[in-house]
Formats: structure tokens, sequence, C-alpha cells
């Protein structure tokens, strides 16, 4: 019998072409949509989420802060080797580590300025920052030398400087006063998304001589662990065994650094140091944040597609059910049960949902790859933003698939309504039906 | 023993704002076995007793028993079971399924009642395509035959899973006098063989004659009920 189903509708599909074509290329065009801006996004996050973690955090970073009085700030982490004695001590699952200066100042070139957050590098230690930053001007090994920096391409843009210009830093220091020191830039780099916009590198030593710190203080250890999943798990241990060896821990807190520095912390009422133990999904809540906008974008923008397809598919399927109330009819007067006839217009839908939705799914992917290989570049200004500087999709089968299979699904519940009402007809009705 | 009661059944349609009162008061009975003809002329209520017969329609008022079975106190699903099982319907208008071939449009109720192996269906509708002398179009659409070869198609459909009641409604009036007479008698046969009971439409005195009994109506009344020569 399902043979003689899937005949039937297949030959029905097959005997209003015109019809079926433009709900399977209408079906089509949304699946295409769905997987093109889903692989978009897929790639968006991508690029973005491998420049960020590996340029902005570890998998878990040991930071914290020093307040001398209780209106003020500093990312610091003072008389860090005994820290990270204790946290090599507590964490076997470390792979490797790196110790981050962090900073903010202004950074003043002959024509501009800016406001740069900066971290501290040791770039000898820096295996994922050599991974993930291509030099376009200079190297990073330059780097090691005292008082140097690094800029991403945008940057040097914007301060008109390049390769073996100085440029003055000016920060503000705990006392209150503005420390300055300058800097050669010794290395411009690609940008990497959106992180590129506000951030840099400079030598470690060069960001202590700027806050004046001692060679016992840093920003933060980076710890890079051999199963990322394992990070909430290691970041709690840390943070009770750091507490059981006498230093004060900050409550978890899901927020970057840097938004501590400028907005919770100064307000806080206490002095000291405090460490706080944050997982990278916790510094990158920005760029989550970020992400998820894209998505309930491109979200948005299928919703609304969908009930526009919806609407149309409804509409023709009313049309097409219409036209056949008389067969309705028949069948149900030779016997066929409601739930058959509503069986057989699922039946009918789903293929032709199917096969649209899928074809949408294969020329997207197919679209996709065309573009990916065609390497088109971005506009300068959109680049930042995602954090791509070539258009790239990447693509998931199983993406596309549960899109097809969505699709394919709404399609099928459209055209119940239609077909119940045809069902529900008596059987003489329905073979009465003119039209 | 009677397969039909109807008793005191009125119809009445609404056409726009008038009413129309096809049926005005129908009561009759038909026993097992009969090869009845309901003879009438057009526009007297024929195919609307058929259709209430049928259970492919519900009357206004009045009472419709088939195999003792109250047909106003079945659920829509045991009606339908009730048509696929116990009744074979030839409609006026062939209505078959034009997606179809004439093969799979004469298996398609053995199909939805399940419970015959493919040779057995074949061996079945094979049958039924000779004695309608369509042997030859099995794999042809409906689409593909003339008015007098679909309405044997649809003979064959309505006789195919051997049903207890057959009715046709005007079975004869789109096919020539021969193969009028021929479905006549392929009716008349099983009539005989299996004791399945007949109802049919017809205004043809020709076909009346074959009859067991006549029905005759008029206005939505029936005039009276006559006993033909012949009777089985
Ligand atoms: N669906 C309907 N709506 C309105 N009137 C109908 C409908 N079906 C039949 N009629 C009317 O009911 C009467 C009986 O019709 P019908 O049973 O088809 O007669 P017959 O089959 O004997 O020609 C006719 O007057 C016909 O016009
Ligand atoms: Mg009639």
């Amino acid at each position: 019998m399902l043979l003689v189903d899937l005949q039937v509708a297949a030959r029905n599909l097959t005997r209003h072409t015109r019809r079926n074509l433009f709900l399977g290329a209408a079906l089509a065009s949304v699946t295409g949509l769905l997987v093109l801006l889903g692989a978009l996004t897929a790639g968006i996050e991508g690029s973005m989420m491998e420049s960020a973690t590996t340029l902005m955090t570890g998998d878990v970073n040991v930071g914290g802060f020093f307040k001398v009085t209780s209106g003020s700030a500093a990312p610091l982490v003072s008389g860090y080797p005994k820290v990270l004695e204790a946290t090599r001590a507590a964490v076997p699952e470390l792979d490797y580590y790196t110790v981050r200066g962090r900073g903010w100042a202004k950074a003043v070139s002959d024509s501009a300025s800016m406001d740069l957050v900066l971290g501290g590098v040791d770039i000898a230690h820096e295996p994922a920052v050599r991974r993930v930053l291509q030099p376009i001007g200079g190297t990073l090994d330059e780097l090691a030398r005292p008082n140097t920096m690094l800029l991403f391409q945008g940057q040097a843009e914007r301060l008109k400087v390049s390769v073996g210009d100085v440029l003055t830093l000016s920060a503000p220091t705990e006392r209150g006063v503005n420390n300055t020191v300058d800097v050669r830039v010794v290395v411009v780099v690609k940008n990497v998304g959106i992180m590129s916009a506000f951030s840099a590198f400079i030598q470690a030593d060069s960001l202590r001589g700027l806050y004046g710190l001692s060679p016992e203080a840093t920003g933060a250890i980076h710890l890079f662990l051999k199963d990322r999943g394992q990070s909430a798990l290691v970041a709690a241990r840390l943070r009770e065994e750091f507490q059981r060896q006498g230093w004060r821990v900050m409550e978890p807190d899901p927020q970057p650094y840097y938004m501590k520095l400028f907005q919770t912390v100064p307000s806080e009422d206490w002095t000291g140091q405090k460490l706080d133990v944050t997982t990278w999904e916790d510094e990158l809540g920005q760029f989550k944040q970020f992400i998820w906008g894209i998505k309930v974008f491109t979200g948005l923008l299928v919703f609304i597609l969908m009930v526009v397809i919806v609407i149309g598919i409804l509409n023709t399927l009313a049309i097409a059910i219409r036209e056949r109330t008389r067969e309705i009819g028949t069948l149900r007067a030779i016997g066929m049960q409601r739930r058959k006839v509503l069986w057989l217009f699922m039946l009918e839908t789903a293929l032709l949902g199917l096969a649209g939705c899928a074809a949408g799914a294969l020329g997207a992917s197919a679209l996709a790859a065309g573009l990916n290989a065609a390497a088109i570049r971005v506009p300068e200004a959109v680049q930042l933003f995602l954090s791509q500087e070539h258009l790239t999709f990447q693509l998931r089968a199983a993406d596309a698939v549960s899109d097809v299979l969505l699709l394919t699904l709404v399609t099928v519940v459209a055209s119940l309504a239609p077909a119940l009402r045809a069902a529900r007809l008596k059987p003489i009705t329905a073979m009465h039906h003119i039209g | 023993m009677s397969i039909i009661q109807v008793r005191d059944v009125t119809k009445v349609y609404l056409l726009g704002k008038t009413q129309v009162h096809a049926l005005r008061g129908v009561s009759l009975t038909v026993d097992k076995g009969e090869f009845l003809s309901v003879a009438g002329p057009s526009g007297s209520g024929k195919t609307t007793l058929l259709n209430l017969i049928g259970c492919v329609d519900t009357p206004t008022t009045g009472l419709v028993e088939v195999g003792g079975l109250d047909t106003s106190k079945l659920t829509e699903r045991a009606l339908t079971d009730l048509r696929l099982h116990q009744i074979g319907f030839i409609f006026q208008s062939f209505n078959l399924v034009q997606v179809l071939s004439v093969f799979q449009n004469i298996e398609f109720p053995l199909l939805l009642q399940g419970g015959l192996t493919k040779a057995e269906r074949a061996a079945r509708v094979n049958g039924l395509l000779e004695a309608t002398g369509i042997g030859e179009y099995g794999r042809h659409r409906p689409s593909e035959l003339s008015g007098g070869q679909r309405q044997r198609v649809a003979v064959a459909r309505a006789l195919v899973t051997r049903p207890a009641l057959v009715l046709a409604d005007e079975p004869t009036a789109n096919l020539d006098s021969q193969t009028g007479q021929n479905i006549i008698d392929l009716m008349r046969d099983m009539n005989r063989k299996d004791g399945t009971t007949f109802i049919f439409s017809t205004h043809d005195p020709k076909v009346m004659a074959h009859a067991s009994a006549i029905i005759r109506i008029a206005d939505g009344l029936v005039a009276v009920r006559e006993l033909v020569g012949a009777t089985a």
C-alpha cells in the first residue's frame, strides 16, 4: 500500500507541474538562504572565536585586581610566581600557559591618538599568538626587545604609523598620575576580527615599566588545558585552592576583565590584592553576545521568510486541495478513512518539501563552496565586524540536513489544515464539489 | 432477511435560500439477494436515495439501516468501514482516480481493505477486467479511455471487494446497448452466484426487465413496488 501511496503522491505532484515547481522553488530558495546564512554565521563565529580565544584568553585565566584605594583598581596579580606555582600544582590538566600583562593606555602618534587595551607579552612563550597573527610588516620576534609594540593593521592606519615609527603610550597609574612610555612599532599584523579594533600587544617588561610594576607582577596567567571542556571545573577547583592557601578570591562573574576594571571593581569596597579566576567563556561574553546578536538577526529574517512561505504554501495547497476535493470525495466514498486521506496529502507535501528543500540546500552548498573558492574580499568597514577578510562560509552537513527537515516539516504542517478540511467533508459533498 | 431498511426518509437540499425536497418520506425494505431496480424520471430522487443507502450522505429525517445497523448511530469511521467492506458503489459520473492506471483503480479498494496477497489481488482484478471486456486496458490511465470504458472500470472497482451490497446509479446510461447488456449480465451473474444484493437506478425499460423487483419513485415518493416475472 505504501508503494501505491507514494506512487499516487508522486504522480499527483507531476500532474500539476507548474504549481509544484513554483512551490518547490520557493522552498528551495528559503532553504538555500537558511543554509547560506547559517554557514556565514558559522564562518564568522569560527574565525571570531579562533582569534578571540587565542589572543584574549586562555581556557582558564588566573587574573586579579589590586586596589590601592577602594575607589581605584588595577588589573594585576602581584607576586605571580607563587600563584603560578600553586596553579600548576592544582591543574594536572594543564597543557601549557602564558603570562600576560594587562593594561590600558592612550596611544599617541604624531597625528592621531586612540585608546587601546594592552596585552603585555613575552613573545618567546606565546605559541598561540604566533599561530594566529600574520605580520604584514616587521617580524614578531622583534617584540622580544624592550619598548616595542605590535599593532593591528587598522590601528596602524588610524594612528598613521608604520613599522619603525614611535608611539607614546600614556596610562593612568594606581596613584592617579599618568605615566608615559615611548614604544617603537616593530610589527603590524592583519586584523583578526572585532578584537583588533581595541587591543594591541606590547613587550611585557615595557608594560611593567609603564605602570611602574615589579617583575613579579603581571596581569593574568592564561592556562591552556588539554581539554577545553574541563575549563569550568578547573576554574572552580582553582578558586577553592587559592582560598585554601590564603589568597582572597573574587566571586565568579562572567564578564571580560576590562569590563570589571572599568565598571564593577573600582566601586567595590576593599583594598589590596584579589585573584579572579575566569574561563574563556566568561572573557568572551561580549563576543558571544555579538554572535548571539547575529544569530537573532538571522533567526528573525528566517522567521519572517518562513511566515511568508507558509502563507504561500497554505494558499497554493488550499487551491490544490480544493481542485481535488471531488477525488477526495470519491476515495472517501469507496471506503478510504479520513486519516488515510490526510496521510496521502501529507506524503505528497512531504515529497515536494523534501525535494525542494534538498535542492535548495544543495544549491546553497555549491554556492557557498564557490564563494569560498572565489575568496571575495569583505569591504574594509565590515571586515572588522565580521572577523573576516574574505567572505568565508563554514558549511556543516548536520545543520543543512536539519534545515531541510525543519522546512519540510513546516510545509507538511502547513498542508494539514486544507487537507483536513477536505477530508472532513461528507463524501457526497466533496464529490459534488465544483472547482 | 432484509439487508436494507429505509423508513420515512426525507431529504431536503438547500439551494441558496430555496429548499429542494428530494425525498418526501420514503420507506422500503430490500432483502438479501434481491436484484432491485429503482426507476423514475430524472429528478425524482433516485440518486439521492442511493446515496443515503450507500452511506455517503445523511437523511434530513428518517431511518436508514444497512445490514441491521442504524447508520445515524455509526461514527464516521464505522461508516467508512461499512462502505469499504459491505458496499460497492458505481457512481453516475465514474469518479476514477486520474493518476492511477485502470488496474490500480480497480485494485484500490482491495488495498484499502488489506488482507489479500498481491497475486490474489491481481487474479481478482484481471478476472473483472476480462468480465467487463476491458482486459487490454489495464495499464492505461482513465483519461485514455472512452466514457463506456470508464464506466466499466467503475463497475469493476465496485465489484472487486465482492461486497454484500452493490449500488449502481444508472450503470448503463453511458453505454451502448451491447455493453450495457454485458454489464447487467455480469451483475446478474454475481447476484445469482454469490447472492450479492444489487440496487440500481435506471430509466431504461430494457434494463428494468432484468430486475427481480422494481421500485418506482416519482417526486421523492415511492409510487409502487412491482415484482418482475423472473424472480431469483
Ligand atoms: N446537491 C444538491 N443540491 C440541491 N439540490 C439537489 C442536489 N442533489 C439533487 N438535488 C435535487 O434533488 C432532486 C432529486 O435529485 P436526484 O436524486 O439527483 O434525482 P435523480 O437521480 O432521480 O435524477 C432534484 O430536484 C435535484 O435537482
Ligand atoms: Mg441521478
